[in-house]
């Protein structure tokens, strides 16, 4: 085993590792909440709606196609102080309305925008910090491919997201090159890794099958 | 206590929490890889070599049942999939207006079918969803039977608490090797200055998406 670089190894996995903890002790608290469908502070009530007044609205901004519309918005909300990822915007052609819900991470805010009268309601919500832990855990995630990351700290907590996988991967091919450099470790840890992976094995089986 | 027996405790400590970090790295070493991996598909769903849902095979049959003999829509639930030999996660997708139809979804990683038995008539018929294995794989990370703010739902199939048992046991799992980690470092005297600019870093990074972004925008 060469030394240095077994050395370098050991400093990155460290180093790497104490980093990327905190995002994997969020990933990690977040998987409660989720798991049992159960999160403290849910309920909490909306602020009063407040209106802004004299909106810059893009020219027929109603009907862009989806992802150009959440830009578009996107650019008007952030002017009047509105910040957040949007999510589906549902347009009302009868009332001449666009409604959406406007999240960040412990915040959500429901807008709804009147396009004649150039003006937003924004009712807003403190939903807290756990709620921001199962937001964050989500997102990106799966969904409404088109228009997601429109805001960017979304974009750069995706590259986060994404960099906690590889990281947990690193980490643990990493950790095995080291533990295997300890001979007398050897022995209970291939029988754990073995029992790891027949418990791995055998529940997986149970619910796919 | 002598100050040479307070040293070996804390040497004993530390040796074993070294241990555990990697013993419970090693136990845990699949789950965490599935996790992972499945992470990425979910947050890259264009990823076009992991592309399930276009790809899945459908059929659709019926077949006769016995009314169910229980009250309840979970246990006649249960026993029409009983009857009809599938195992899975009990899944509600409409409020039952006719006490004579039963319509629900059960579904476990890779399999999803959709029964509508009529009670009276003594059929069911049976839409039948097969994912291939991207399916099934992505499907593990958010299989939990339950979910936030949908009251109706509840884990009803044990093999779906099992895995549930399993996440939990896996994120407990982790948080106690991040907290191992941390007194690993700790423990390198050397090495302090280094880690605790590595984790103040992440911290406050990770802070800023969690608490900061609300505050400051």
């Amino acid at each position: 085993m060469n030394r240095r670089f077994y050395l370098a190894l050991r400093d990155l996995h460290l180093y790497l590792g104490l980093f990327f903890a905190p995002f994997v002790a969020a990933f990690s608290v977040s998987v409660f909440f989720l798991v049992h469908a159960w999160l403290p502070g849910a309920d909490a009530e909306a602020d009063a709606p407040r209106v802004v007044a004299g909106l810059t609205m893009p020219a027929g901004v109603e009907t862009l196609p989806a992802r150009e519309r959440v830009e578009a918005l996107q650019r008007m909300l952030a002017e009047a102080g509105i910040g957040g990822e949007i999510g589906f915007v549902r347009y009302d052609v009868k009332a001449g309305r666009l409604a959406m819900p406007v999240i960040m991470p412990g915040r959500e805010k429901e807008v709804v925008i009147e396009l004649a009268a150039r003006t937003a309601t924004v009712r807003e919500r403190e939903t807290g910090v756990w709620d921001a832990l199962v937001f964050l855990h989500k997102a990106p995630g799966p969904h409404l491919v088109d228009i997601r990351k429109n805001w960017w700290p979304m974009q750069a907590w995706h590259w986060l997201a994404d960099g906690t996988s590889y990281l947990v991967c690193f980490i643990s091919l990493s950790g095995i090159y080291l533990w295997v450099a300890l001979k007398a470790e050897r022995r209970v840890g291939l029988a754990l890794l073995g029992a790891g992976a027949a418990t791995f094995a055998g529940v997986v089986y149970a619910v796919v099958h | 206590m002598p100050s040479s027996t307070r040293r070996g405790l804390i040497d004993a400590t530390e040796t074993w929490n070294r241990r555990l970090h990697y013993y419970s790295g090693l136990y845990l070493l699949f789950f965490l890889w599935l996790f992972a991996f499945t992470g990425l598909l979910l947050n890259h769903p264009k990823w076009s070599f992991a592309e399930f849902w276009t790809n899945r095979q459908q059929s659709r049959y019926e077949l006769p049942i016995a009314a169910p003999a229980a009250t309840g829509d979970v246990a006649q639930a249960e026993e029409i999939l009983r009857q009809a030999g599938i195992r899975g996660e009990i899944e509600w997708t409409k409020a039952r207006a006719d006490e004579g139809v039963l319509e629900f979804r059960a579904s476990r990683p890779g399999h999803i079918y959709e029964i509508c038995a009529d009670l009276r008539g003594g059929r069911a018929t049976v839409q039948r969803i097969e994912l291939n294995a991207w399916g099934v794989t992505r499907i593990l990370h958010t299989f939990t039977g339950v979910r936030l703010n949908d009251e109706r739902n509840a884990r009803d199939w044990w093999a779906t608490r099992l895995w549930a048992f399993a996440m939990d046991a896996v994120a407990a799992g982790l948080i106690f090797m991040v907290l191992s980690s941390v007194w690993l470092w700790w423990s390198q005297k050397r090495k302090r200055a280094a880690g605790l600019a590595a984790l103040l870093a992440g911290t406050a990074l990770c802070g800023l998406f969690v608490m900061g972004l609300r505050w400051l925008v």
